[in-house]
């Protein structure tokens, strides 16, 4: 089919694009569609304005409930994923298919009007040309019969028509007829561009898109105009084809489309679902089982069926369950055979040892009947068997620990009264270094849920240490609470030691200067067991020392079992060597001297003693 | 007359040793080597203590004590190589008054004997009351409504203390230096098993005990 017709350009078109007829149809059509849209807009605005104000609660409740799952469920992630994939694929697609099947039924229609009005235009020319009729009622019939014809026979009316004699040409005095359109019809539905373009050119075919009113309504049309001659006028005849069938058969696809859409994305969603489902539940199974093995039940396993790569996590998921629960078997077992292993050492060597010793205590305060030799080797006996026996309690109660059987048996006792009671008890060792030990404690009691046996172990090991390394200067005990945590420290003013030697304070066997005379026997392990004992009760230990001005052990301990500690009371470094710290007042309670102390609740545990 | 005392230990030197300690300070030791010959020996020598190994064999030392304890108030001391909490815990529930944890000085299991072995208040007739439980202290009887309560010496002394005055409040440490004889700060495990023993037997409620208080933080005292 060859086209003659030519499209009139558009005014604001000058670019000279190949293909104007899709943009010219898509231009219309994107016309209606923005109205709809404007119009649904609109109504969706309205709904959602007054649905927010009353199910903005819900919304928020849903759109969070949404989102946690988003999070959480890989499942509903990778199905709403696809889901969204999905339809703005089938949106693309869709849109595509849609709009190459408009500019398909616009072509073809296009191609049909042209025909139909190349031959139209013919035969009105023929008819116009073989007329023999000269008075105006029947040139006016002629023309109104021929144009009439036009329209089509039966009662669909085929193409309507615009019938124009063009302005400007000097008027013949036979011309009866100015202008005739069909029904509801004017010469204002005709684009001025296709009028310009009829008039300027010679016999030439035009097209343009166009609306016009049938009834009540806009329908989209073609109208395809040309020039045709009467009586030496010429007249612009136009033709217009209604569009609406093509428009309804476009409406129709659409829809089908949109529903074919619709129910593909609800099927692949489900497939979706599906798929991961069956793809995401062993994954969760795996992470239950997981789950209840870290919780200790080592016994569960996953469940494994067929061969394929699930089967095979689970098959080495549950290899790896196995070979854990064996290793934790093993260490249980490990560890309970040390625990035995211990405990058997312990009744082992303390029973021939509690002989020895007996023995060595029944010839020692005999020794004043030996002879010089025996008498001297009955004190070393002596001695060194008392020194053993520490050192193997000392060895004992590590393996304890270590052995992980030490049990924290906290109940809230006054940590102001331990130390009194402390203090008590190192005085006959302070008195033989000559140091004076002083306590400061603002506070009259502080309540400390603790087990008072190791704390005890704890300070008096504190003590001892500042008294031997005190250099028979003043040991300052302090004690503070705040809400969480009660700190003591223990000053000394001796020797001290650097920073590193600090950092090793608490190694097991660690000595700061190993030439050093062990004058008070202990094992080494003294800090070692304290800080084994304080970390059973979530506390700190740490040490501070400065080369000739002594050091500070400070015992942080949590006021309740166990809570953590954020701020210690007290101050590791010594408020007198850096800058000015917490250490306020200072309270001396003097050992040897339990009634003159004006702090009587610092003092009770002195005045109970006889 | 010399006081008579049962050492109850499989390990011969020990035994020995402590027989030279007890002899030495004008004791009168007889000895048992076997856990389940101890019962026996006990009911023919009549002792006036027994010291009690806690790892015997043929019987455990726990097992002997509840038998003992069973048909005697006779005070118990365990000896003993395990310092656990538990063990301890475990030998004083069975109804051992005391402890003496391996290695131990002559001096402190003599002490501890002792202590033991101290003869109760001779004074004159005495009659105390705490809530509504009496005590005859010169006739060591406790009853309530006229319902005797059979206590072991050692939770009699508990009570007395407590009920001679019932204004003081008690620190453990306190109460082992005055019911058990501690000259310096012991183990007060000893206290709070014996505290809930005596509550078992004297208290209508043990868990809501109205005759022994427990003040949070410092120790106990005789209820009103």
């Amino acid at each position: 089919m060859v086209s003659a017709t030519k499209q009139v350009p558009e005014p604001a078109d000058d670019s000279g694009l190949p293909g104007p007829e899709p943009r010219q149809s898509l231009l219309f059509r994107a016309r209606i569609w923005s109205r709809r849209a404007r119009i649904v807009t609109a109504r969706v605005l309205r709904l959602v304005r007054t649905g927010a104000t009353r199910l903005l609660p819900g919304i928020r409740y849903l759109l969070r409930a949404v989102h946690r799952r988003w999070r959480r469920s890989l499942q509903f992630r990778t199905v709403l994923t696809t889901l969204m994939l999905a339809v703005g694929s089938f949106a693309v697609v869709g849109a595509y298919l849609s709009n190459q099947i408009a500019h398909n039924l616009f072509q073809e229609r296009l191609a049909q009007a042209e025909s139909e009005t190349r031959y139209n235009v013919k035969q009105v020319q023929d008819t116009f040309d073989g007329a023999q009729v000269t008075d105006q009622s029947s040139v006016i019939t002629l023309v109104y019969d021929t144009l009439n014809a036009v329209e089509g026979r039966g009662s669909v009316i085929q193409r309507r028509y615009v019938f124009e004699a063009m302005p400007e040409q000097t008027k013949p005095r036979n011309r009866w007829v100015e202008s005739r359109a069909s029904d509801q019809l004017t010469i204002s539905v005709i684009p001025p561009e296709l009028r310009k373009a009829v008039q300027d050119s010679g016999k030439d075919q035009f097209w343009a898109s166009t609306e016009f009113p049938v009834g009540t309504e806009d329908r989209p049309g073609i109208a395809v105009g040309n020039k045709v001659t009467f009586n030496g006028t010429v007249y612009e005849l136009y033709l217009i084809y209604d569009l609406n069938t093509a428009q309804k058969t476009l409406d129709e696809i659409q829809n089908v489309l949109f529903a074919g859409a619709a129910a593909l994305a609800l099927m692949i969603g489900a497939v979706a679902w599906y798929v991961t489902r069956n793809v995401v539940s062993p994954v969760s199974h795996a992470a239950v089982v997981s789950e209840k093995l870290a919780a200790g039940q080592l016994q569960e396993r996953m469940v494994v069926k067929g061969e394929d790569e699930v089967a095979r996590l689970g098959a080495s998921f549950n290899h790896m369950a196995a070979s854990l629960q064996e290793q934790i078997t093993q260490l249980a077992t490990l560890s309970q055979m040390q625990q035995r292993f211990v405990s058997d050492v312990s009744h082992e060597l303390r029973t021939p040892l509690t002989t020895v010793r007996m023995a060595a205590e029944v010839l020692y305060d005999a020794r004043d009947d030996f002879d010089p030799i025996n008498k001297r080797s009955a004190e070393l006996l002596y001695n060194q068997v008392e020194r053993f026996q520490s050192l193997l309690a000392d060895l004992l109660e590590i393996s304890r620990f270590d052995a992980g059987v030490a049990m924290l048996d906290a109940e809230p006792t006054d940590i102001v009264q331990l130390i009194s009671h402390v203090i008590e008890g190192v005085a006959p060792v302070a008195a033989e270094y000559g140091s004076e030990v002083t306590l400061n404690a603002p506070a009259g009691s502080i309540v400390v849920e603790m087990d008072d046996r190791r704390i005890d172990r704890i300070l008096r090991n504190l003590v001892l240490n500042a008294l031997e390394h005190g250099e028979g200067r003043p040991v300052n005990i302090s004690v503070a609470a705040n809400d969480t945590a009660v700190a003591v420290a223990v000053r000394d003013h001796g020797i001290g030691m650097s920073a590193a030697e600090a950092a090793r304070v608490f190694d097991r066997f660690w000595r700061a200067d190993p030439a050093r005379a062990r004058t008070t026997g202990g094992s080494g392990l003294g800090l070692s067991i304290a800080t084994e004992d304080t970390k059973l009760h979530n506390g700190w230990l740490q040490a501070w020392g400065e080369k000739g001005s002594g050091s500070n052990f400070r015992l942080t301990l949590p006021l309740r079992r166990g809570e953590t500690i954020t701020r210690s009371p007290l101050q590791l470094e010594p408020a007198d060597v850096g800058p000015a710290g917490v250490l306020m007042e200072r309270t001396t309670l003097l050992v040897n001297q339990p009634a003159t102390d004006p702090r009587p609740a610092s003092a009770a545990g002195a005045k109970e003693q006889p | 007359m010399k006081a008579r005392i049962l050492v109850v230990d499989d390990d011969e030197a020990l035994a020995e040793m402590i027989g030279i300690v007890l002899r030495n300070d004008g004791f009168d030791p007889v000895f048992c080597a076997d856990g389940s010959q101890a019962l026996d020996i006990f009911r023919s020598a009549k002792p006036d203590l027994v010291l009690l190994d806690l790892m015997l064999p043929g019987m455990d030392g726990i097992e002997v004590c509840r038998q003992i304890r069973g048909e005697s108030d006779v005070p118990i001391v365990m000896l003993t190589a395990k310092s656990d909490t538990s063990d301890v815990v475990r030998g004083l529930e069975s109804g051992a008054d005391d402890y003496v944890p391996k290695p131990f000085k002559p001096a402190e299991l003599v002490a501890r004997v002792r202590a033991r072995l101290r003869p109760g208040d001779q004074k004159a007739p005495e009659t105390l009351r705490i809530a509504d439980v009496t005590i005859d202290v010169a006739g060591h009887v406790v009853s309530r409504n006229s319902e005797r309560i059979s206590l072991t010496p050692l939770e009699f002394d508990l009570l007395v203390a407590l009920a001679r005055k019932p204004w003081q409040v008690f620190t453990r440490e306190l109460l082992l230096e005055q019911v058990w004889g501690y000259r310096h700060a012991a183990d007060t495990r000893l206290v709070n098993v014996h505290v809930q023993r005596l509550r078992s037997k004297i208290e209508r409620d043990p868990e809501a005990p109205e005759v022994v208080l427990t003040v949070r933080g410092v120790g106990y005292k005789a209820g009103s």
